[in-house]
């Protein structure tokens, strides 16, 4: 009798400790969050078939590597209207300075930081002016303007080589090609307009009344 | 009602199989109306005799204990009693599909019309069809659009692809209230026009106040950014634990392996169960016939996406399924001026929203109800 009583608690117990480990097991496939879900499963990406190269169209990029990050840019030069600014720009800024001469740019307002900080040759290389210049003397290319705006701007660039600032162009999926600085922002009135919105439901504003 | 392993009714209008116990037109010509060479009288064909009616009711229990769309979605035997209703109801509906079909003077044309009309009316749920089955419908959706309209479209039965898992990231520390995001949505996804009902709400909140839903103003018509004001987007989040798919009496909405809580208007009932269930208003209703002008319907459609809707049908945001499973951004990425929105794949390492989620500083509406959204917010 004693025996079966045992057999019966033993049994009984590893029933107990078998349902308690069950109960908090997932399924294969469940996972606590999606964060968990995410994490375990991308641990073995593949990669996808999918591309979203086609979707970038016939806008030219070139690619740059900033850090850890390598994605396209559209390319820029060719998009300036008037570059090469020497077929103009003959001498260097300080001689072409006179009184008799005809005034170029009167178009152009630079309405970015204040006086103190920022003037035309603060970017503008002066004395090549096909190119740009950083803070310290450093040429810097045209197509590579975003070097320009992280003298500054360093968080933003962060968030731009990571993805979080900017826009992607075409898709989602590689190869990454992301607008940069210049493609949203006018360097010289860098900030964005209000104005009006875009659409306005006016069944809800009927319904409100 | 000739091939078994079909998950709808199918009339055999064009089939050269010889069909012994159909109730219906049984002509077996290709082409023209019944009659001509026929050795049926064309006058015969609306009456079907009781013996006929019979002979398919038992067709009909045979056909469905191989398991239909039906079956597999109630998981309910067929009874007799319960397939000689089924077949009468389908016989009222199809009536006049098979009275214009089996006319002499009825052109290929509309007996094509008909015959696909047929086989839309008993297709089965869109989740359990198979490939073929998948494209056979939007084929027949696509055809039936020319037959009508007299225009083509491109309509996608593309599936998912391995190693994606959907996500969105929404700066609102970005977002300046533009409403371009809404603007191309309704567009892109062919919403109705006059409802003016959008997939999308901006909410304009007052800074300070936090996100505080009762005094946000989501229909706001002045310039902004407004002074002292933020605005952020909500649509469908496209939660991992949707709770609006597990209310759905029909199983007409579903989660895809690649996060996608999609719906099969076609097999959708409308009781709007799952509007009630989602706590994020997130779905959106068709109280009236949704209408789109002829030339503004966006031809690049899918099944599960953008695709003509009727009245009396949910509907979404399926993060323009039409766009993203052929590597586009949703319209609403694309379209916004600001970079506010950022789409990708949660399980590509190296992809930007990968980046966002482990870099900035994230966070998710009602987290605490464990509905798992895949739509977090940031700010710069």
């Amino acid at each position: 009798m004693k025996n079966t009583y045992n057999i019966i608690y033993s049994l009984l117990s590893i029933f107990l400790f078998a349902g308690i480990f069950s109960s908090c097991k997932h399924e294969e496939g469940e996972y606590h969050s999606v964060n968990d879900k995410i994490e375990a499963e991308s641990k073995n990406y593949q990669g996808i078939s999918i591309s979203s190269e086609a979707h970038i169209g016939d806008i030219k990029t070139i690619e740059i590597t900033e850090g850890e990050h390598t994605f396209l840019i559209p390319e820029r030069k060719s998009k300036i209207k008037s570059y090469a600014c020497t077929e103009c720009h003959t001498k260097p800024l300080d001689k072409m300075q006179s009184k008799d001469i005809k005034k170029a740019h009167w178009n152009i307002n630079l309405n970015h930081a204040n006086e103190n900080i920022m003037n035309c040759t603060t970017c503008h290389d002066g004395k090549h002016m096909d190119n740009l210049i950083s803070i310290t003397g450093k040429s810097i290319d045209f197509n590579t303007s975003y070097n320009l705006c992280n003298q500054c701007h360093t968080k933003q660039f962060e968030d731009w080589k990571g993805g979080a600032h900017g826009k992607r162009i075409g898709g989602w999926a590689p190869p990454r090609a992301s607008m940069t600085c210049v493609n949203c922002h006018n360097p010289h009135k860098p900030h964005f307009e209000s104005r009006w919105p875009a659409r306005y439901n006016t069944q809800k504003l009927i319904e409100r009344e | 009602m000739s091939n078994n392993e079909k998950k709808w009714f199918s009339l055999n209008l064009n089939s050269k199989h010889k069909v012994e116990n159909a109730g219906s037109c049984g002509c077996g010509k290709t082409s023209g109306g019944c009659g001509g060479s026929s050795s049926h009288t064309p006058q015969n064909m609306h009456q079907i005799s009781d013996a006929d009616f019979d002979a398919a009711v038992e067709a009909e229990i045979e056909n469905t204990q191989k398991k239909d769309g039906f079956e597999q979605v109630f998981e309910v035997k067929m009874d007799r009693r319960s397939a000689f209703k089924k077949l009468a109801a389908s016989l009222a509906i199809g009536a006049g599909a098979v009275s214009t079909s089996c006319s002499v003077i009825a052109g290929d044309e509309s007996k094509e019309k008909s015959q696909i009309d047929w086989e839309e009316q008993f297709k089965g749920n869109y989740k359990l069809m198979s490939d073929e089955e998948k494209s056979a419908t939007v084929d027949r959706l696509v055809r039936s659009y020319q037959l009508r309209t007299g225009k083509t479209l491109s309509m996608s039965s593309k599936n998912v692809e391995k190693d994606v898992l959907f996500g969105y990231a929404f700066n609102i520390s970005k977002c300046q209230g533009y409403m371009d995001c809404v603007s191309a949505c309704v567009e892109e996804n062919n919403q109705d026009r006059n409802s003016q009902m959008e997939y999308i709400r901006i909410h304009e909140m007052k800074d300070g106040k936090g996100f505080n839903f009762n005094e946000a103003d989501d229909n706001y018509y002045h310039e902004v950014p407004a002074e002292g004001h933020f605005y952020m987007g909500t649509q469908c989040f496209h939660c991992d634990n949707p709770p609006c798919v597990d209310v759905c009496p029909v199983k007409a909405t579903w989660r895809e392996d690649d996060g996608l809580v999609v719906i099969d208007y076609d097999w959708c009932v409308g009781c709007r169960y799952c509007m009630a269930a989602c706590p994020y208003d997130g779905r959106r209703f068709n109280w009236s016939k949704p209408e789109v002008p002829e030339a503004e319907v966006n031809k690049n459609q899918h099944y599960l996406g953008n695709r003509m809707r009727k009245k009396g049908v949910m509907e979404k945001c399926t993060f323009c399924v039409q766009r993203s499973r052929a590597g586009k951004n949703p319209a609403c990425v694309e379209a916004c001026p600001t970079g506010a929105r950022i789409f990708g794949n949660l399980l590509d390492p190296n992809s930007t929203i990968r980046w966002v989620l482990e870099n900035k500083k994230v966070f998710r509406l009602k987290e605490d109800l464990g509905t798992e959204p895949k739509f977090w917010y940031f700010m710069d």
